[in-house]
């Protein structure tokens, strides 16, 4: 007998994908998630334009992670230019990037992935059940929102973050009021970390890999070149990630899939695989928070993604109240005004921590600083391979267990929330 | 707002629908936080795949696109809620001018193959050249700038609830911008669009900083060659005026 489970347009993730399950006579035959989402060619759309144009083109490819993929091209950029930015600089460009984590994470875990835990179609009967959750998880989303407006200029797509810093600032008094609002909401938060870790997951162990940024200090965002491999155990720098991960293309995805090129596992790059490289990095708060939730590292269920993203907000919450008030002290060296460079032809790769993993631009420019080619290589579209992997695992268990389609359907679902995917940044 | 006093003595049902686009649009609206759930209370919203399961209802008032058409499944789709809906309202660049995607609209088809070679997979759907949803149905209502602003889509919903006839500006950006009174960008010779764009925005970009991208698309009221040659006289090579100005205007007259 074959029971065919299709999901036509997954809700509640960003971006277009439906899910094709077949088990037969108890063993799943087939598992696929079709990336639906149209394609809109960035890669090819930002050939010959300026390269001053090429991070406010790519912001495009996703309103959740735009503040990623604006820094991402920017550091591509100068590292085609030999540009050395302030300090300060880099640590707006920190800010803006943990502001972007705030937003996906809050909308994620509230609005994305709860509801299936609460046995709710959407978040808005949240507000009449628990509105204590509700409003907290609208003014933690809010505060990401605000914190993205006031260093980049908008919520999303910023505007102020160029090549070579800022081309605007807030007044001292902004920075110490946004950590003022973050402390104090670090409570509800690690209230958040606890009620997620109550949510009863599948023990489920993935066989792909994780990748993360690495640094011998800190959780770095956006502050390394080198990535990590973390069960394969090692790192390579983020200029070789044309040869170190190998990109292919398949009939049922409009994403390219991705796989480690030197042991030809694919792997999983988000919150879980940060969380597994730079755990000891956590501030003390969100590590006993983590510790608490049952997550330590190695953890190797991708259904725990979701606990690590409250980790994480915790730990970008105690971060970023920091950053604010050496920011609003001036301890930062130097000033963010853009600083002077020089255009020139090159290859450059930008690498940042996206919120939903990894992000990786290469972008070579002629002598004119025009785009003679493109490659993104975004956080889902590494996912996806491990992913299905994960689905079918999820499926096979549930069919030996005698679970029904329903079942499978609202587990596997579950799961593919877990992943926090963007389709839409999948096909670019 | 109560019931009776809506346009038709009741509340209107309401579906957002996403086309090619970031969603960075349906997030603006979303990221209204304190508002939300004010907003929603005016409205059924009956569809809302971003934010819920529930699936497209056969009955609704006003359809929301946001996203450009670029798939003959994704106009076919639009036919079907034109055939439906009383209202559409399309917001932002992507839906109003095809924005962004529209960038690849000439030789389109070189782009399809510089990313995908021969195989353009099943699930890309059949890709066309990138247009505005109103190049595939009439619109009612647009929202422009590339996000929206919050305020601005809820601005264009109260016209439906409570029968506004206001219009939208047409004016440019240029005059709006002079009101901030913070200098103008071709006074240390730098390019910025708001000769051309429609205002509406109140010069976000510029009071921060940053010279405008146009992306509210081209005023009917503008000047482009007047303009084009403006940026020549403060030194601005007019091919570069070109290829700024196609940024947000691929698609569509002025750069045809």
């Amino acid at each position: 007998m074959i029971t065919k489970i299709d999901v036509d347009h997954v809700a509640r993730i960003e971006g277009h994908g439906d899910i094709h399950l077949a088990v037969e006579d108890g063993v799943v035959t087939r598992c696929e998630m079709e990336v639906v989402e149209s394609a809109r060619l960035f890669e090819s759309m930002v050939v010959g334009r300026p390269f001053d144009e090429v991070p406010y083109i790519a912001s495009r490819v996703c309103g959740i992670c735009s503040a990623s993929h604006v820094v991402t091209d920017i550091l591509a950029i100068e590292r085609i230019f030999d540009v050395a930015v302030t300090d300060r600089t880099r640590a707006l460009r920190e800010l803006l990037l943990y502001g972007s984590y705030l937003q996906n994470h809050a909308t994620h875990l509230f609005v994305f992935a709860t509801p299936d835990f609460l046995g709710h179609k959407s978040v808005f009967p949240l507000a009449s059940e628990n509105r204590a959750l509700y409003d907290g998880a609208l003014a933690l989303k809010a505060l990401g929102n605000e914190l993205c407006t006031k260093v980049g200029g908008r919520s999303v797509h910023p505007i102020c973050a160029v090549v070579g810093g800022f081309t605007h600032e807030i007044a001292p008094d902004g920075y110490l009021e946004l950590a003022d609002k973050m402390e104090a909401s670090m409570d509800f938060v690690e209230e958040a970390v606890d009620l997620i870790a109550s949510f009863e997951v599948m023990d489920l162990e993935t066989e792909g890999d994780f990748l993360a940024m690495v640094a011998p200090e800190g959780y770095p965002v956006c502050t390394s070149d080198t990535a990590r491999f973390v069960r394969a155990g090692y790192d390579f720098s983020a200029q070789d990630m044309e040869e170190e991960i190998e990109e292919y293309a398949i009939g049922h995805s409009a994403a390219f899939l991705a796989r480690a090129a030197r042991t030809g596992k694919p792997y999983m790059t988000a919150s879980l695989a940060r969380i597994n490289a730079s755990w000891d990095q956590l501030g003390k708060r969100a590590r006993y928070a983590s510790a608490r939730a049952g997550l330590r590292p190695p953890c190797l269920n991708p259904f725990m993604n979701n606990v690590a993203q409250a980790v994480e907000l915790l730990d970008a919450l105690d971060r970023c109240s920091r950053i604010c008030r050496r920011l609003a002290a001036d301890e930062f060296e130097g000033t963010s005004e853009p600083v002077a460079f020089e255009v020139k032809a090159g290859t450059g790769v930008g690498f940042t921590e996206a919120p939903r993993g990894a992000l990786f631009h290469r972008l070579t420019l002629d002598g004119k600083g025009r785009v003679k080619s493109a490659n993104i290589l975004t956080p889902t579209s590494q996912n996806i391979a491990n992913m299905e992997a994960d689905m079918a695992e999820v499926a096979q268990r549930f069919a030996d267990a005698g679970r029904s389609a329903e079942a499978i359907k609202l587990e596997v679902e579950k799961l593919v929330r877990a992943y926090d995917p963007c389709l839409s940044c999948s096909v670019h | 707002m109560s019931a009776q006093n809506t346009l038709h003595g009741k509340r209107p049902c309401v579906v957002i629908i996403g086309l090619a686009s970031c969603f960075g649009c349906q997030l603006q609206i979303t990221n209204m936080e304190p508002y939300l759930l004010d907003v929603l209370d005016q409205i059924e919203l009956v569809h809302w795949q971003l934010a819920s399961s529930d699936p497209l209802p056969d009955d609704f008032d006003i359809a929301v696109v946001e996203g450009a058409v670029t798939t003959k499944e994704a106009a076919e789709t639009l036919r079907r809620v034109r055939r439906r809906a009383s209202v559409v309202m399309a917001i932002g660049a992507c839906a109003t001018t095809a924005g962004i995607p529209g960038i690849v609209a000439p030789e389109f088809q070189d782009h399809v193959s510089a990313v995908y070679g021969d195989a353009v997979p099943d699930a890309a759907g059949s890709l066309v050249s990138p247009v505005p949803v109103s190049a595939v149905v009439p619109v009612d209502w647009e929202v422009r700038c590339c996000p929206i602003e919050g305020a601005d889509f809820v601005a264009a919903l109260q016209r439906f609830i409570g029968g506004s006839n206001r219009l939208s500006p047409t004016s440019t950006l240029c005059g709006e911008c002079k009101r901030n009174e913070r200098g103008c960008f071709y006074g240390r010779g730098v390019l910025c669009m708001g000769l051309v764009t429609r205002s509406g925005c109140g010069a976000r970009c510029p009071s921060l900083g940053r010279a405008c991208n146009g992306c509210a698309g081209v005023s009917p009221d503008a000047n482009v060659a007047a303009a084009r040659r403006m940026a020549q006289e403060a030194g601005i090579d007019g091919a570069r005026f070109d290829s700024a100005l196609q940024l947000f205007n691929s698609v569509g007259e002025c750069c045809a």
